[in-house]
């Protein structure tokens, strides 16, 4: 059963555990037969229920198979044959089920030889490896194979293109020649491009959307408006080396620890992006699974329907996890600026509902929830050590009721002075929009004072005017739109065929206006919405936990993400999986010490860096080259060709505008259904899960380094550019940052300037790194 | 999340298959989907007790139960609540139908060309999913319902299993106008975890430009674009002789040779000029209606004969739900509709016979759900998940059969039931390959409706 584990080196210990019977059932049959659906009266989900039977008599005789009705059915010797949907059990399920009963039907077998699961190498914390003698500590954990250092210039290419994301420019290489290996990777870390390359990386396995859904309607159906603040958060919070434990506490949970601080708020994009307009199950879901995978690399998803097969958790205990997550959704803040949200906005997450029950879904089935049983936040007892006290979290005024901030009402009074301007030559919309300004000054007034602290007194006469004022710019503004629906009304008649589309919408609208005119007015209406005044605490208590020096994999699942983009191959293979199932590191001490030496520095991503950018392993000649990422390669060309917009930050750009706009790549928007085709051609990230790259080579690469435009254009541009003598080795020095060899430079005589710097971009060097 | 890193896709698979090119009876698929939802009773299962009771409620008519049916609830899931209704008063066939060919299998009038062709064709009038939106167009082509995300297309899968018949052509290829982003997207042909390199890729049956960077942006004579890549080569060889152990490298250099002959190979396919007249005659190329779909499938055959082993063709694409939703006038659009795909389909089922390639080429017709018996408004249907028909021919494919059944109205799938990945286990059985073995690291292709491959339409 725990086929991984035989692999693997483990204390031997006693562990109850499912039968493989009992799964096969549950996995089979139990989408009928649970507590809450029960077909047939018949309940497989607890041991006394399947003794009892259903409708049709006793469900199951211990010891006796033969005579037990589960098996005849399943047999298809009784009637009805089971299972109602999909395939008879195979001979061999039979036999096992068969077995099983005769054994007694046990609900739980002890295990007494085996490894124990929670005696996992991944479970448990690292430790620091003892290092020999005084050279560099990764190379102290590594057999030396005889590599020798790569040339200075290749070195320093690769390093560029490591932390960069783009080539050094002659003037760079040139630069660096005075500085020593490592005061070029100070300075390369130090270089705010870094936050860009990684910032990508990160966006990976993070899984950075933009919005999808119905593009046509404009309607967002999954990830978010405004998710590019999260990507700015990425690629500052690198540049300053926040550590990444703070990283991981602000993702999960920055409405909690900074609730007042819109540069934190951009952070929780990471649990935004999860949303789904129609699947708050699915949605949930993916906020469970991947920030297990993601910073854990702990894969929990198999425990929504049954207990996990390989790793120690339990359905119950996935839905422990879920309720950390349980009372979260997403909105929009205003930002100073912008008092549309749909133009511009701060996606963030709160808690909005924080008594919302969590409940095991039986099979995972949203329709069978199990609710005699609420679950509270918990995290896997395997994993480490238990879930920190859930505390409350009381919330500012101006975090629970963000448009009561003075930016906000400074704003909406400038476009209602706006309005009035607007509206001037057209008498009743004047009218109205004259009225809307001291009603809404008003409307501030009273809201002011309702949160006033120590409490107004003059409140009620301030919402009574407040009232007034808005009742009666309410009606100017009704008169107004009342005229108008009739003059529509009146053009859409007029005419011999009279459009029936515009006048039902015209009746829509006058009988909306008319309605509108004799509502009564109670109350005045608030500036905007207010959310709880308290968070539940739950997600910072599951963020500390992550982020703790405790945790034995976070830190190791980091670090191997790290190396793994440093040296394309990671220590653990399954980046994603370090649990029973996943492959074991290829060097298990040299993990350790990675992690370690990440946690003794404070979580800092650059001292890791730093840490293996200097080891003789890094610096090693590499035989074979690896190819750059999609982004990587468009940026080199911009760059190269001296024409990439070095322009940091800010909304999203519309690929479409792929050859227009000349921003690094990171900078367009990227989504299930929105791409940039030259990126997609070279295996950009999958929005929806990318913990690792794919490195394809195919024509279609080919030919887009060939035919685009992109490579075209810049071609030409840079050929212009290096015109002159000398012109065959600058266009080396500056493509592939180094000088042709005789052979090279023999074949390059012969190539027109343009064709030659269109060769060098469609070299293999140009496009990978070794 | 694949951490499988494959140099070349045509190499990817074999080794995952127990270190064989699979064998199966058909070496290639072409897969047909018309997109917004085909009425199944006006098309391949004709009820003509629909025409007796016409006009009446459901509930007083003997089918009455269909609606009480438990189907009902466990065949639904969906994504707005409510949105779509079982529109219970029965409306009658928008138009005749016949027994065609020796299996006198029921055919309607509005497609009489395909029903010439029905002894080579096996009808699975039992097909039902769980989606009664448009999501169900990527659910029939990942076999997940829209809610669960995107995930690898069956064409994805067929990339990934089989090796290539023919590297100067991508292998698994998209003709016609992909649904639109309301119902997946690309996600009906992508390849979400493993990877994009076995996706589709969009041609268009444009010799000029059909696919993305099939020609140099900046006019470049013939023979200056080889002399390019002559120089582009031999630069790379200098590289390689100086990194002997680089396989990247040689795959780079192997690529771009590819890639040379993909940018003749590709135009060349679309040539259909080189054509006989009779052969585009059969297609419809020489009617306005049939000849826009008739091109596409011209196209296919070309594809299919040159080793394309994927082939997805989309029809009805209209910037939304698709132009078979016939909530409306559904006589007069599905009626128009029929008239542009029945001569061009019937067309490329007899080219491939009369060429020897039907033998191993497998021809799918779907679409993501049936259309209700009762009337929605005054002339059109609902959407229908709970009985549907697709059919497949060719490719080691029975003609001349029906599997399964739906009642005597056209609501429930009743007798051999099949969700849609039972097509879909079908394809890949007839290709080789068993559908409950596909799985990379990280991911099974579906845990638990992976579906079985219809056998008794198997000849």
């Amino acid at each position: 059963m725990f086929k991984a584990a035989l692999l693997l080196g483990f204390t031997l210990g006693l562990y109850a555990q499912k039968p493989e019977a009992l799964q096969l059932l549950e996995s089979r049959c139990l989408g009928c037969h649970h507590t809450a659906g029960k077909q047939s009266g018949f309940d497989l989900s607890k041991r006394e229920a399947a003794l009892r039977g259903g409708d049709r008599g006793p469900g199951l005789v211990p010891g006796q198979a033969k005579g037990s009705f589960l098996y005849q059915v399943l047999a298809h010797t009784a009637r009805p044959a089971m299972p109602k949907f999909g395939a008879k059990f195979t001979d061999a399920e039979l036999a096992l089920v068969a077995a099983w009963i005769d054994s007694g039907a046990p609900w739980e077998k002890v295990v007494t030889t085996g490894p124990k699961p929670s005696s996992h190498w991944a479970f448990n914390k690292p430790q620091r490896p003892e290092i020999k003698g005084s050279g560099h500590p990764v190379d102290a954990l590594i057999v030396s194979q005889g590599q020798t250092e790569a040339k200075p210039a290749v070195l320093l290419r690769r390093l560029y293109l490591d932390l960069l994301g783009m080539p050094p420019t002659p003037e760079e290489i040139a630069r660096h020649g005075k500085l020593s290996y490592e005061q070029a990777v100070d300075t390369l870390l130090a270089d705010p491009r870094y936050g860009e390359r990684w910032g990508r990386h990160w966006m990976d396995v993070w899984r950075y959307s933009d919005w999808y859904g119905y593009r046509r309607s404009n309607e967002v159906r999954n990830s978010h408006k405004h998710m590019w603040r999260w990507r700015d958060w990425i690629v500052e919070s690198l540049n300053s080396d926040k550590p990444y434990s703070r990283m991981i506490v602000e993702m999960l949970a920055g409405d909690e620890v900074a609730p007042n601080d819109p540069d934190t708020l951009r952070a929780t994009g990471f649990l935004a992006r999860n949303y789904s307009k129609f699947d708050r199950d699915g949605w949930m879901q993916d906020a469970v699974d991947h920030t297990m995978l993601g910073f854990m690399g702990v894969t929990v998803k198999c425990a929504r329907c049954h207990d996990h097969k390989y790793d120690p958790i339990s359905q119950e205990e996935y839905y422990s996890l879920r309720a950390v997550f349980e009372p979260y959704e997403v909105r929009m803040d205003r930002v100073p600026g912008e008092t549309d949200i749909e133009k511009d906005a701060l996606t963030r997450v709160f808690d909005a509902a924080l008594d919302r029950p969590t409940y095991v879904l039986i099979r995972g089935n949203i329709q069978t929830p199990d609710k005699s049983n609420v679950l509270t936040p918990a995290i896997p007892a395997a994993l480490g050590p238990a879930l920190g006290k859930v505390e409350p979290v009381s919330l500012p005024l101006a975090s629970y009721y963000p448009d009561h901030r003075e930016f906000v009402h400074s704003e909406l009074l400038k476009e209602a002075k706006a309005a009035n301007t607007k509206a001037a030559g057209d008498p009743l919309a004047l009218a109205a929009a004259e009225a809307e300004l001291p009603a809404l000054e008003a409307r501030i007034a009273a809201e002011r004072a309702k949160f006033a602290v120590p409490a107004d007194a003059n409140f009620e006469d301030l919402a009574a005017k407040a009232r007034e004022l808005e009742r009666k710019a309410g009606l100017l503004r009704g008169h107004e739109k009342l005229q108008r629906a009739q003059a529509e009304m009146t053009a859409a008649l007029a005419g011999d065929k009279p459009d029936t589309k515009k006048v039902a919408e015209a009746q829509k609208n006058l009988a909306a206006a008319t309605a509108a005119l004799t509502q009564p007015a109670t109350g005045y209406t608030p500036i905007g919405k207010e959310y709880p005044t308290k968070s539940t605490g739950r997600r910072t208590a599951l963020a500390q936990w992550i982020a703790s020096n405790d945790n034995p994999l976070t830190a190791r699942v980091a670090a191997n993400h790290i190396w793994l983009r440093h040296f394309g191959t990671a220590l653990v293979p399954t980046v994603f999986d370090f649990g029973l199932n996943g492959q074991k590191p290829t060097n298990p001490q040299l993990l350790d010490l990675l992690a370690t030496e990440f946690m003794r520095s404070g979580w800092s991503m650059k001292a890791l860096h730093k840490l293996i950018l200097t080891s003789a392993i890094y610096k090693a000649n590499r035989p074979a080259s690896r190819r750059l990422e999609a982004e990587v390669v468009r940026d080199s060309i911009l760059a190269v060709a001296g024409e990439l917009d070095r322009t940091m930050g800010g909304a999203d750009i519309d690929p479409a505008k792929g050859f227009e706009s000349r921003r690094r790549s990171l900078y367009f928007s990227h989504s299930p259904d929105m791409q940039m085709q030259f990126l997609q051609v070279f295996d950009g990230a999958n929005p929806t899960e990318c913990y690792e790259r794919n490195e394809s080579v195919v024509p279609q690469q080919a030919l887009a380094m060939a035919n685009s435009q992109l490579s075209q254009d810049m071609a030409a541009k840079l050929a212009r550019r290096l015109e002159g003598p000398g012109f065959v080795d600058r266009a080396f020095q500056t493509v592939l940052g180094r000088a042709p060899s005789a052979a090279e430079r023999q074949l390059a005589s012969g190539a027109a300037p343009v064709d030659l710097i269109h060769a060098l971009f469609n070299h293999n060097d140009f496009v990978t790194t070794r | 999340m694949t951490t499988r890193r494959a140099f070349m896709s045509n190499l990817a698979l074999g080794a995952l298959l127990n270190g064989q090119v699979p064998q199966g009876k058909a070496k290639r698929v072409i897969w047909l989907f018309m997109i917004g939802g085909v009425s199944h009773m006006e098309s391949f299962d004709p009820k003509p007790e629909l025409n007796k009771y016409a006009g009446r409620l459901l509930g007083d008519t003997p089918y009455h139960a269909a609606l009480e049916n438990p189907l009902v609830k466990q065949n639904l899931r969906e994504v707005i609540a409510g949105l779509h209704k079982a529109q219970p008063r029965l409306y009658p066939l928008q138009t005749g139908f016949q027994k065609r060919g020796k299996s006198g299998i029921e055919v309607s009038d509005w497609f009489p060309h395909i029903g010439n062709c029905i002894d080579d064709i096996a009808v699975v009038r039992s097909v039902w999913t769980t989606d009664n939106n448009h999501g169900a167009q990527m659910q029939f082509h990942t076999g997940r319902h829209v809610l669960e995300g995107q995930f690898p297309t069956i064409g994805a899968w067929v990339h990934y299993g089989l090796g290539s018949l023919n590297e100067n052509l991508p292998q698994f290829v998209v003709l016609g106008e992909p649904i639109d982003s309301c119902c997946g997207g690309p996600g009906a042909h992508g390849a979400s975890y493993l990877g994009p390199e076995h996706g589709g890729v969009r041609l268009d049956v444009n010799p000029a430009n059909p696919l993305p960077y099939a020609k140099p942006h900046v006019e470049t004579a013939p023979d200056a674009q080889r002399r390019q890549f002559d120089l582009i080569r031999q630069f790379n060889q200098l590289t390689a002789e100086q990194y002997p152990e680089d396989v990247g490298l040689k795959a780079r250099i192997k690529s771009y040779e590819l890639a040379f002959r993909m940018q003749t190979a590709v135009p060349e396919i679309m040539r259909l000029s080189a054509e006989s007249p009779s052969t585009q005659k059969l297609y419809g190329l020489d009617n306005s209606i049939t000849k826009p779909f008739g091109e596409t499938l011209l196209a296919a055959r070309r594809m299919a004969e040159s080793g394309v082993r994927f082939i997805q063709v989309f029809h009805g694409n209209n910037g939304g739900a698709g132009k078979w939703d016939g909530h409306s006038n559904l006589k007069k659009t599905h009626g128009e509709l029929a008239a542009q795909v029945d001569q061009p389909i019937a067309g490329l089922l007899q080219d491939l016979k009369q060429r020897g390639l039907l033998e191993d080429t497998l021809v799918v017709f779907a679409t993501e759900f049936g259309r209700t018996p009762g009337a929605e408004g005054t002339n059109g249907r609902d959407h229908h998940p709970y009985g549907f028909s697709v059919w497949m021919a060719g490719g080691g494919i029975k003609g001349g059969v029906v599997e399964g059944a739906t009642d005597e109205i056209g609501f429930h799938a009743v007798e051999n039931r099949h969700y849609v990945t039972d097509i879909h286990a079908t394809v890949l059985h007839q290709l080789g390959i068993d559908a409950r073995k596909l799985e990379v690291p990280g991911h099974k292709r579906i845990d638990i409706d992976y579906g079985e491959p219809i056998h008794r339409i198997m000849s």
